[in-house]
């Protein structure tokens, strides 16, 4: 009796998140082009799609830059965020009203809108970065292009993520501190155990889940980013040296019309997501069972 | 309690009825509205003759509207994919001369033949324009404008630099390239020519200067081209002129930022790009705008110039097709095509053509490959990427353009 209650809302979530879980898989073993799109009809192909893929060297090339570029993003969204939201813990009760304050503008902030600002910022012709760089003697940063390099191209992307992911991880990890109760931390200070014994002995076990919930959810949207480095870098500047999965997928689909494949890519995607986070959690898990 | 479990009961159901009802409502077309998609270049350069063409279709056609909406050359085509998909196209559709063949193989348009007497000038289209409009014998693309890259300059800047006479050959243009620098070394950042890193339009026309090419057939296989030696010699010249020449971000691309912008703000003493840049050179600049075909680099002939240019297509799913057709003769006829004309353009025909820079520049010229998948190598930005590297000193002229040609090669012959 009582799962038929939640019956209703079974159905709903099925039909919303399961009808397109089937419908891509459905497109990955078709073959559907512009012809097809046309007339609306596609062509069953079987696993072709995914041979297709899967014997592409742009293909294994995007996976181990974008694993890279997720390692980079979230190790740095992590620390970052957590090493903020302990000087949240520290500061007066103004200085938190601030900085909270500060995060949730950036939080608001559509991310198009962002990299927009941010376009600007980086301009060669007359950004602010590069005036300010060159005022403050840092070097002679006039006319530099920031986006001369992939390298320099994906390291602007990662500050633009990090900057705005910043946000969520830090009010977070910031309300789960709260539950760290503060005698066991005054009474390992007493001890005489340092700052780093006290954090990993007694604070990290009980944000640890919190922690884990956040790195997944960060590993699944910085693996599959899109937006900001599509359009920061621009579309004219995007080749297969400085592709990320989620824009590669964009241009085997959407640009090159060539729909079976890029649902093929994205499922292919959702298996390397699902491995990391896997990979992930059960040594996060293995460090809490040796503790 | 049962009370508001009927009251709640109530309203979700006149909210749902609202929702359906809603959404039906939205889902009618508004019944007498054609939609126009056009590019920006068009809002930008000639509004005014847009807009009397939608004079001329409303009062040919009582109780209809034009809905003109502008779009980028960026996106245009995955949002018209998105429109074949969902069956709400537009009407009729701008496309650029090279995008036209996939899209016509795909059956992506409607064929207009019958409609081409209706057409002004049609006996008379430019044939390199017309061919991209054609596809098994049928017409499904109207000409619109075609263009050619002219080289639009600052006459008090060149005279400032104590340059005398307009250059006729690549060598005279490069030495003049100094004395602009010199006369301006105070200005930080200023270009003698402010030329894109990734502008390929500029810099393949150095490779049919050279006797070089893109691509050619061979056996109906594509073989890429720029690999060659005479190929190699264009790009080696290209490289020299533009490090000469431009101040540039060396992986920027023609469109962003807008040439004319850097020339209206003082940062460049000539830019290259289509003849309808006068436009825009800004107020400070307008009376000493002036533009001179680019030269070869042999004395006295014109480097050949990109021919670019747009069609007006009818989608096939649009439910108005003669009516698209219709307006495509108001906004292609003899004075609109004057009217692109007194802007810079070329018109869509022989019997108009003029003697203005553009037009002289046009006689000669250089055109993509032929091929269905060309636009996938404009998407894919091959030609770009080759540029940057090449500028960037990352590769030698000889590996960028080797690693371009193979890529070209595999994506012209794709099935």
């Amino acid at each position: 009796m009582p799962y038929g209650l939640i019956l209703p809302v079974v159905v709903v979530l099925g039909a919303i998140l399961g009808y397109p879980i089937y419908s891509l898989v459905r497109l990955s073993l078709q073959q559907y082009g512009l012809f097809e799109l046309i007339r609306h009809q596609g062509r069953y192909v079987g696993l072709h799609n995914f041979g297709l893929v899967l014997h592409d060297p742009v293909f294994w090339h995007t996976v181990v830059r974008t694993i890279i570029f997720t390692i980079a993003n979230v190790g740095l969204t992590m620390v970052i965020g957590t090493l903020t939201a302990l000087l949240l813990v520290r500061v007066s009760a103004w200085v938190r009203i601030l900085l909270t304050a500060g995060l949730v503008l950036v939080w608001a902030m559509p991310p198009v809108v962002a990299v927009q600002v941010w376009n600007w910022m980086t301009n060669y012709q007359n950004g602010v970065l590069n005036y300010v760089l060159t005022e403050l003697h840092v070097g002679n940063f006039f006319h530099h292009d920031w986006y001369a390099t992939t390298f320099s191209q994906l390291g602007i992307v990662t500050v633009l993520i990090v900057w705005g992911a910043l946000p969520f991880v830090i009010i977070t990890v910031y309300a789960a501190l709260s539950q760290v109760p503060a005698e066991l931390v005054e009474a390992a200070e007493i001890d005489g155990a340092r700052p780093w014994r006290v954090f990993l002995d007694v604070t990290m076990p009980v944000i640890r889940p919190v922690l884990l919930i956040l790195t997944s959810l960060s590993i699944l949207w910085d693996f599959g980013v899109f937006t900001q480095p599509y359009l920061l870098i621009g579309q004219p500047a995007i080749h297969p040296g400085n592709y990320l999965m989620a824009i590669y997928l964009f241009e085997e689909g959407y640009f090159k019309n060539d729909y079976g494949r890029g649902a093929a890519i994205s499922l292919l995607m959702l298996v390397i997501v699902a491995a990391m986070s896997v990979v992930y959690v059960r040594k996060m898990v293995r460090i809490g069972e040796v503790q | 309690m049962r009370l508001r479990v009927v009251v709640a009961a109530a309203l979700a159901v006149a909210l749902g009825v609202m929702a359906a009802t809603a959404g039906a409502s939205t889902g009618r077309q508004q019944a007498n509205k054609l939609t126009v998609w056009l590019q920006v270049d068009a809002q930008s350069g000639w509004p005014d003759i847009v807009a009397a063409a939608n004079q001329q279709f409303q009062s040919d056609h009582p109780g209809w509207t034009v809905d003109v909406q502008y779009q980028n050359w960026g996106d245009h085509l995955q949002k018209f994919d998105a429109t074949l998909a969902g069956g709400n196209t537009p009407d009729v559709i701008e496309m650029g001369n090279t995008e036209m063949t996939k899209y016509m193989a795909a059956g992506a348009f409607a064929d207009i033949s019958s409609f081409k007497s209706n057409f002004a000038n049609s006996a008379n289209w430019l044939a390199g324009l017309a061919k991209s409009g054609m596809y098994g014998g049928h017409l499904y693309g109207v000409p619109y404008y075609a263009g050619s890259r002219v080289v639009t300059y600052r006459t008090d800047a060149w005279s400032k630099a104590g340059i005398k006479a307009l250059p006729t050959s690549l060598s005279q243009f490069t030495s003049d390239l100094s004395k602009l620098a010199s006369a301006n070394k105070g200005t930080q950042g200023f270009s003698p020519v402010y030329i894109a890193g990734t502008d390929w339009y500029y810099a393949m026309s150095f490779v049919y200067d050279y006797g070089g090419s893109i691509a050619y057939t061979h056996a109906h296989k594509w073989v890429g081209n720029l690999d060659s030696k005479a190929s190699i010699a264009g790009l080696t010249a290209w490289k020299n002129f533009w490090l000469a020449a431009s101040k540039a971000s060396k992986t920027s691309n023609e469109g962003n930022p807008a040439p004319y912008d850097i020339f209206s703000q003082g940062g460049a003493g000539a830019i290259i790009g289509p003849g309808w840049f006068s436009c825009c050179t800004g107020t400070k600049y307008k009376s000493v705008t002036a533009q001179f075909v680019m030269p070869s680099h042999v004395r006295g002939k014109a480097m050949p110039g990109f021919l670019g240019g747009s069609d007006l297509a009818v989608p096939a799913p649009s439910s108005n097709k003669a009516l698209a057709a219709d307006w495509i003769k108001d906004f292609t006829s003899t004075s609109s095509e004057r009217g692109f004309q007194a802007k810079g353009n070329i018109p869509n025909a022989t019997n108009l053509l003029g003697s203005s820079v553009n037009e002289r520049a046009a006689a000669r010229s250089w055109f993509v490959p032929a091929a269905k998948h060309w636009v996938d190598v404009e998407n894919g930005n091959i030609l770009r990427t080759m540029l940057s590297e090449i500028l960037g000193g990352k590769f030698t002229v000889k590996q960028a353009a080797t690693l371009a040609s193979d890529n070209i090669t595999a994506t012209l012959n794709q099935p």
